[in-house]
């Protein structure tokens, strides 16, 4: 293989974690909708959030490659456990990018889960397209003064500290947005319901309002009107993020499926004996192999430097596709069995689903796939 | 003081091993390989000592192929200092014996001065049970083996034994040699940034010839073969079917 022997090893403990501690809570996980405060202690402790931090500013310091390989093994675990992962990654990325040194300050909290973030961009009249957004953050005096309201925001019931996109400029289009690091405890912050959603359900997912709400200077990340860009740059990072986290949902189904037919007996024979069977676990297996490649070359050109914006809708767009038709497949093997509530196929499926439309949904990845060949040609 | 931990680069626990089809062994082409669980468990034990501030440095030791390494670093990752590979081999199929082993080891405590040796109580692969035993008599050193609980205080080590009748305790005057058993702790994982920094801990790399030990083989393998399959059951309609079988099978 390619990987290098220390991302093997991160492999390694990361995939026995998932064995010993995530995949056996999974279950109780999505049917009782519950954060699990005790298992992102324990990864925080591994050092499983901020994969990408420096070692200078108290990460590990892993590549994009390696964030991809530890999204795989922990949504194989469980894919809402792994979706906080790749939260936290974004977060951090961002932080470190274009946080000042007074910013980066909560990085190690962040990092170890005292202090709990959400990443609110997401709004009713603006979700593939960002650029509606009518959250809008206002001069005053110094600071500024936040109104607006955000939905689906993962973490939006537990998080203490929101990264909000508001509009700073309401003529400059996508030139007038900017992101504020917002104090979700602050007086104007008003918290909807708990979405209770088809899958990944123990992400926790609602609405924040804000009406007046004060902030500091210092609540401003980056520059101001570059929020748009500043999200856009960790966009394919986080496309990478989600694509691993549906291999990582396929390759579940896989070993179930596989482990199943060779125990589940019909005619007098296990039903991995018949073709028909081993044709889909030869398709899950295919597919799921060619969507980690995929991610992996993605992943690779970013570490290298290289443009990797069709590369990373490649990945996003097959993987997500693979893990809802693969899951599917393996629910097929289950026959009865993997409709029932409590099988882990049934709830593989309704967690995959999510991957074709969050982190761009997969008429954008095409959108983007079918610019870049117009702009590049085919090679390109 | 120092503690040295031998450990051994052995297949992973989770691969059903198949055999050769000459017999000669268990096939290791592209099998995966880990740390001997029971090493994993001693290496455990040295960082906890570290931590209770009783161990001061944690040298790890391997002898094997050169891919041994990478178990070191795995050892280095979970907390330990520093690593010595002793290359005695370059076919991962050749296993190395007790005594060749436990002889290298001897040499290497005569070079480190450890003031404790821990190591799994036995290698998963071959099951021979004796590495520690050996190093014990050829070092001197009192031993303590299949240990479930060590504490070290004042030169010596108290250590509860599992024995077949229950739990025995002794106490061994240090420098000595501990052989850890299934239930003296559950080994951490290594965590990220500690995987990192094991990278950048010194690992020094030797071959058997450096110590003069001959590794050359004294047993010879007969056969290898695969334990015979479970055969299928029966259905019984009743109780006193049930018991008409067992008599016939002269169980009962």
């Amino acid at each position: 293989m390619y990987l290098t022997e220390t991302q093997e090893q991160v492999r390694d403990m990361t995939r026995a974690f998932a064995d010993e501690v995530i995949r056996p809570a999974a279950e109780a996980l999505d049917r009782d909708e519950r954060f699990p405060s005790e298992i992102y202690d324990q990864m925080a402790e591994l050092g499983l959030f901020g994969i990408g931090v420096p070692e200078e500013l108290g990460g590990p310091g892993f590549d994009t490659l390696t964030y991809a390989v530890v999204m795989e093994e922990l949504a194989r675990g469980y894919a809402s456990v792994a979706d906080q992962c790749g939260l936290l990654e974004l977060i951090s990325t961002l932080l470190v990018r274009h946080g000042t040194e007074a910013q980066r300050k909560m990085l190690p909290e962040v990092l170890a889960m005292k202090r709990k973030v959400a990443y609110c961009i997401t709004e009713p009249e603006a979700g593939t397209d960002v650029s509606g957004i009518r959250t809008t953050a206002v001069r005053d005096g110094d600071g500024w003064v936040l109104n607006g309201g955000k939905i689906w925001i993962h973490n939006a019931p537990v998080a203490d500290t929101g990264f909000v996109l508001a509009r700073t400029d309401k003529e400059a289009g996508n030139r007038g947005m900017s992101i504020f690091i917002v104090d979700l405890h602050a007086a104007g912050v008003e918290r909807g319901p708990k979405e209770h959603k088809m899958g990944q359900r123990a992400s926790q997912v609602g609405a924040l309002n804000f009406t007046d709400v004060r902030l500091g200077a210092d609540a401003l990340l980056g520059e101001q009107n570059r929020g748009f860009h500043m999200m856009m740059s960790v966009l394919d990072k986080g496309r990478v993020g989600i694509a691993s986290l549906a291999v990582g949902i396929g390759q579940a189904g896989l070993e179930a499926a596989l482990e199943y037919a060779g125990t589940r007996k019909q005619f007098g024979k296990a039903i991995a004996e018949f073709q028909g069977v081993q044709w889909l676990l030869a398709d899950m297996a295919k597919d799921i192999e060619a969507a980690r490649l995929l991610v992996h070359s993605a992943a690779t050109k970013i570490d290298r430097g290289q443009d990797a914006t069709k590369a990373c809708s490649m990945a996003k767009c097959f993987a997500g596709d693979m893990a809802v038709a693969r899951t599917a497949d393996a629910v097929q093997v289950f026959g009865g069995s993997g409709y029932i509530r409590g099988f882990e196929v049934e709830r593989l499926y309704r967690d995959a689903k999510i991957t074709q439309i969050y982190e761009g949904t997969n008429q954008i990845q095409r959108m983007i796939i079918a610019r870049e060949l117009l702009k590049k040609g085919a090679r390109g | 003081m120092k503690v040295l931990v031998p450990v051994k680069r052995v297949i992973d626990y989770n691969v059903k091993p198949r055999v050769r089809p000459d017999g000669t062994g268990v096939d290791l082409a592209n099998v995966k390989m880990s740390m001997n669980p029971f090493d994993e468990i001693a290496v455990e034990e040295a960082i906890r000592l570290k931590e209770k501030g009783v161990a001061s440095e944690i040298v790890v030791v391997s002898i094997g192929v050169k891919q041994a390494q990478e178990t070191l670093r795995t050892a280095m990752a979970m907390g330990a200092d520093r690593a010595v590979l002793v290359v005695a081999s370059e076919d991962a199929g050749t296993d190395i014996e007790p005594l060749a082993v436990a002889k290298i080891l001897a040499a290497v405590a005569k070079e480190e001065q450890p003031g404790l040796i821990l190591t799994g109580k036995q290698a998963i692969d071959n099951d021979m049970n004796a590495t520690g035993q050996m190093l014990a008599a050829l070092l001197g050193w009192p031993q303590a083996t299949f240990a479930s609980e060590i504490t070290v205080e004042g030169g010596k080590a108290k250590v509860t034994r599992e024995v077949d009748g229950g739990l025995q305790t002794i106490e061994v005057t240090l420098p000595a040699i501990v052989t850890a058993d299934l239930r003296l702790n559950e080994p951490r994982y290594a965590s990220l940034p500690n995987i990192m920094k094991a990278k950048k801990k010194p690992l020094v790399e030797k071959t058997a010839a450096d110590y003069g030990v001959d590794v050359s083989p004294r047993l010879t393998v007969v056969k290898t073969a695969e334990p015979a399959g479970r055969k299928a059951g029966v259905r019984v309609g009743s109780v006193d079917e049930l018991v008409a079988k067992l008599k016939e099978a002269g169980a009962i």
